[in-house]
């Protein structure tokens, strides 16, 4: 009686202290149709690194150990917490009591090294086995204990673990999880229309017995940013997850009956660039280019205001973030005495080659062309296909400036491989990116990740420009929706509909 | 009659190889390894390798396109890779969407273009005439997206008569299944209509000018015998080809409209597919495009005989 006491002063304290003054309690039921462009290639997010799926399924219909919340900090998701040896090589995780799968299925300590396991083998088919081989053995002391010994230390293990890519399958089901998915989640898999939508309704075998509010949640896959909005403005849908266009998000800011988020994502959009090409294997040309850009504008010109400008490859929203955004001042004098002393001082001419399927990047193409031209640069714009892109920027690094946005959080380990299309080849980057690996406390980690973007920030690699915003739009009655996307997901656990 | 569907039997199984060879060809060659498409630019290299090997993508030209053909004849054909079903299963699936669809816009194009076409022929350079030929022009100059946009904003967001988009599925829900495809129906009928309309005017005029239509009217016959019962059927053989093009363009050309309106249909199918490399769906599905369109024209000169029996299949 007295647990039980205690355990209800427990859930009225966190309801008090997780709800603003403002707002009223969260209610139970109703349906959400939410759009999403893209229509996910299958239903797993552990044989795939396509956005559109983890944003259907993720923390929807799949959980991993570890959850990230909307403010970015990982929190337990399948394990109620974990403990790092003083050695930082050996993870302890809790796991949750009484959690099964949609399908009637335990949950367990055996369960959850089957899936480690499993996800460490190239041929087993995830698209990140270097997540999960730095494991060198898991033991299970308990159904409830799992015990995690690394090979060295991995400052990112805990973040790897709340990436879709470590999402827990259960054993049986495993094998259709792309067309059909079984997992933990709040919400489970009702049907997929394919071409259409993914329907799934409220788990009422969900651990935590307060959640979810909703009954039904449905995504659509709406490609065309026009049809999109008529499809909000009819009242077919309840929410855009992001939106294409961010002129029109201005437009529905406007109106009464929906509301707009500029949040933050994990997305860098940056102006790659190839290392290894003339005249940018030039240090004193690349950060000539990184003053005669200004960024605020682009953000402006490209985004209509929304987005925030960046100084290196790394999001606002993630941890350890370093505003190195007056690193480079936009000041096209000094770009331009920066050329003379590399020895341009005529400037010169060069082609940036954009991905046809990416608005962002077209426009933001033309804006930089136009300031570059400022200074001398002289840009010929060339689109490409996505297919192309692949082929000739990203694998045979046939090209001189691209325009992309890098979606993943956590990613600045690309800059470590020469190899990869930038061909940033640095040493003493390497060597900070391993210490920063190895930091076995946040003060390391804070130190070394934080090193690691000003060394790329110095070197001017990429041309930083800005991180993407979110920019979900809604109907006014939807409550708890994320403001930021800090994780790829549209996490629909605790939305619910203001009467 | 045995002969002539002898001789389109051969055409139709020279066709289909030919296009089978050159949408694997060009699916070959197309840039863009299929592997990191589908896994994205950060997938590690030794999954990259396991999906390559698993798609048999490793294996030389003759030895993958000898494969495809081998599943096509033993009836199973490929597997969808981002659906994970059988690529047949997908394509008979997806018609229940666009066969209807475009059935439909046809229904609405000829039911326009047919009356619209004889009146502005009998009222030649009088101002009926000429604002049919005004609308017609305005159809021919109209995209279909634009025009699918138009509609959508006038009917779903304006009147909210109709939904935007989306495809509620026959088996759910029928009536608003058929209500659905009343809007993209709409979109590609109406541009249709506008072809067909200027096309039954100009053969009409053409068929009225012949002598027989002269003496039907010195005989004494009604205008409308003469303009239905003897001048119409004749008019209609040139009208008849272009709809038969037309409808194999509607199956394999519904893409656009169907992206605009999400419905579940053939072309948005193959757009996706393209863009995410799903290559055993590109290709079963243009090749099942290529057969429609080989199909319906077979019926349209079957049907030139039922309206001309003067017109004799078999070459005799």
């Amino acid at each position: 009686m007295k647990n039980a006491f205690r355990f209800f002063f427990v859930v009225l304290l966190l309801v008090v202290v997780s709800t603003p003054a403002f707002s009223q309690t969260p209610v139970k039921g109703g349906s959400l149709m939410v759009c999403q462009p893209a229509e996910p290639p299958g239903l797993d997010p552990t044989a795939n690194t396509a956005a559109a799926i983890d944003r259907v399924v993720y923390a929807n219909i799949y959980e991993g150990l570890v959850k990230v919340d909307s403010g970015g900090g990982f929190i337990p998701g399948l394990a109620n917490g974990w403990t790092i040896s003083a050695d930082g090589l050996v993870y302890t995780f809790n796991l949750r009591k009484g959690v099964v799968f949609h399908d009637g299925e335990a949950f367990d300590a055996a369960v959850a090294k089957w899936n480690l396991e499993r996800a460490a083998v190239p041929e087993n088919g995830n698209p990140h086995p270097e997540y999960f081989n730095g494991i060198e053995a898991i033991q299970t002391p308990d159904n409830h204990t799992l015990v995690v010994r690394l090979k060295s230390v991995d400052a990112l293990f805990i973040a790897h673990m709340a990436e879709g890519d470590a999402v827990m399958l259960p054993m049986q089901g495993a094998g259709d999880a792309k067309s059909n998915p079984i997992g933990t989640g709040p919400f489970k898999f009702v049907k997929w229309v394919q071409g259409d939508r993914v329907e799934m309704a409220r788990f009422d075998g969900y651990w935590n017995p307060f959640l979810p509010y909703l009954d039904r949640v449905t995504f659509r896959f709406i490609g065309d940013p026009a049809a999109q909005i008529a499809a909000l403005k009819a009242g077919d849908i309840d929410v855009i997850g992001s939106i294409a266009a961010p002129e029109s998000a201005m437009m529905l800011a406007k109106d009464k009956r929906f509301k707009v988020y500029a949040g933050t994502t994990t997305g860098e959009v940056i102006m790659s660039t190839n290392n290894k090409a003339a005249p940018f294997d030039n240090l004193l040309v690349r950060r000539a280019m990184a003053h005669a850009i200004d960024r605020q504008a682009v953000v402006d010109l490209v985004m209509f205001g929304y987005g925030t400008p960046i100084g290196s490859h790394w999001s606002p929203s993630t941890p350890y973030y370093e505003d190195l955004t007056g690193r480079f001042p936009y000041d096209p004098d000094k770009a331009r005495a920066l050329l003379k002393e590399a020895g341009y001082p005529d400037g010169f001419s060069a082609t940036i080659k954009l991905p046809a399927i990416y608005s962002y990047s077209r426009r933001a193409g033309e804006v930089i062309a136009d300031m570059l031209s400022k200074v001398g640069i002289d840009l010929t714009i060339e689109i490409v296909e996505w297919g192309q892109w692949i082929d000739r920027i990203f694998k045979k690094k046939e090209y001189q400036l691209t325009m992309i946005g890098h979606v993943e959080a956590w990613d600045i380990g690309i800059y470590a491989k020469p190899d990869y299309y930038f061909q940033y080849d640095s040493q003493e980057f390497r060597d900070a990116y391993a210490n920063a690996l190895k930091a076995p406390d946040e003060a390391g980690k804070s130190k070394w990740f934080g090193r690691c973007q000003e060394i790329i920030a110095d070197d001017a690699v990429n041309g930083f420009l800005f991180s993407a915003p979110s920019l979900p739009v809604m109907k006014v009655g939807v409550m708890g929706w994320w403001e930021n996307y800090p994780t790829i997901a549209l996490d629909c656990t605790a939305v619910w509909w203001k009467q | 009659m045995t002969a002539y569907l002898m001789k389109k039997g051969i055409s139709l199984t020279a066709v289909l190889f030919l296009v089978s060879l050159t949408v694997f060809s060009v699916l070959f060659v197309l840039p863009g390894d299929p592997a990191q498409i589908i896994l994205g630019i950060n997938a590690s290299p030794e999954t990259l390798a396991a999906l390559r090997a698993r798609l048999g993508l490793d294996q030389p030209f003759w030895v993958q396109y000898g494969g495809w053909i081998g599943s096509l004849l033993k009836g199973t054909g490929g597997h969808s890779i981002t659906y994970d079903t059988a690529v047949f299963d997908l394509i008979s699936s997806r018609l229940a969407v666009t066969g209807p669809l475009a059935l439909m816009a046809m229904a609405i194009a000829v039911a326009l273009a047919l009356p619209l076409g004889i009146f502005a022929a009998r009222h030649q350079n009088r101002p009926g005439d000429a604002a049919v030929m005004a609308g017609t022009q305005v159809g021919l100059a109209v995209p279909e997206f634009w025009l699918g946009i138009l509609l959508m904003l006038l009917f779903s967001v304006h009147w909210g008569v109709f939904t935007a988009g989306g495809f509620p599925g026959w088996g759910e829900d029928f009536r608003g299944s058929l209500k659905a495809l009343f809007l993209p129906a709409l979109a590609l009928g109406l541009i249709r209509a506008a072809i067909l309309t200027r096309l039954t005017r100009s053969s009409m005029l053409e068929v009225l000018r012949e002598d027989y239509v002269r003496t039907a009217r010195a005989k004494g016959l009604k205008e409308r015998t003469v303009v239905y019962g003897h001048a119409l059927k004749n008019a209609l053989i040139p009208v008849l080809t272009i709809f038969g093009l037309q409808m194999g363009q509607l199956l394999a050309g519904a893409i656009i409209i169907e992206n605009v309106f999400t419905l579940p249909g053939l072309g948005r199918l193959v757009f996706q597919a393209i863009g995410q490399r799903d290559l055993p769906v590109v290709r079963e599905v243009v090749l099942f495009m290529a057969a429609a369109v080989v199909i319906v024209n077979f019926l349209v000169d079957l049907s030139y005989a039922a309206v001309d029996p003067r017109i004799r299949l078999d070459g005799q």
